[in-house]
């Protein structure tokens, strides 16, 4: 087994990724059923916002994946040899 | 029929579907809450597509094993190895 740290991230990775699904997972699945006066609907945001966080989630790790990949080119160049 | 046809028909058989229960295209007048739930869809299918990716990192991260014999043997090939360099000449 790996020890120490790689197993502390490993399963804050698998306890964070099954929150994140179950919360959306209710938000998108089970609210709709759930009537308006509902003491659930308190620990919810409204649902406009269960299309528009995931958006900009997805728009931020276009933004670092395109970073990074600049960054690596940026140090990767080299001038071109004259003869 | 290719294979890229079949995924492609079934996709756009899938995405009609749900165009059709979301836009209620056909008029066909679904309870509220059924439309309220199968207009996010798609999105939903994608954020648990990631969680599922995430969580097989994760546990896959945490039960990586440590080969501890394949460790040692490879210092001891290591060390053989410079030796066996130094006595035909090469400096380190």
């Amino acid at each position: 087994m790996a020890t120490g740290v790689d197993q502390a991230v490993g399963m804050s990775l698998v306890v964070f990724s099954l929150l994140l699904f179950t919360y959306y997972s209710v938000w998108v699945i089970i609210l709709p059923f759930v009537e308006s006066n509902h003491v659930l609907h308190k620990y919810f945001l409204p649902r406009e916002y269960s299309v528009i966080l995931p958006g900009i989630a997805a728009v931020i790790l276009l933004l670092c994946i395109g970073a990074f990949t600049a960054v690596i080119m940026w140090k990767n160049r080299k001038p071109k040899k004259v003869d | 029929m290719t294979k890229l046809l079949q995924w492609l028909f079934g996709v756009a058989v899938v995405l009609a579907v749900w165009a059709l229960v979301s836009f209620d295209l056909l008029d066909l007048s679904l309870p509220r809450p059924y439309r309220e739930a199968a207009w996010p869809m798609p999105l939903y299918l994608l954020v648990s597509l990631g969680c599922y990716s995430l969580a097989t990192v994760g546990y896959r991260v945490a039960t990586f094993n440590d080969c501890e014999e394949a460790a040692k043997e490879l210092q001891e090939q290591i060390k053989e190895a410079r030796e066996d360099l130094r006595k035909k000449g090469l400096k380190m």
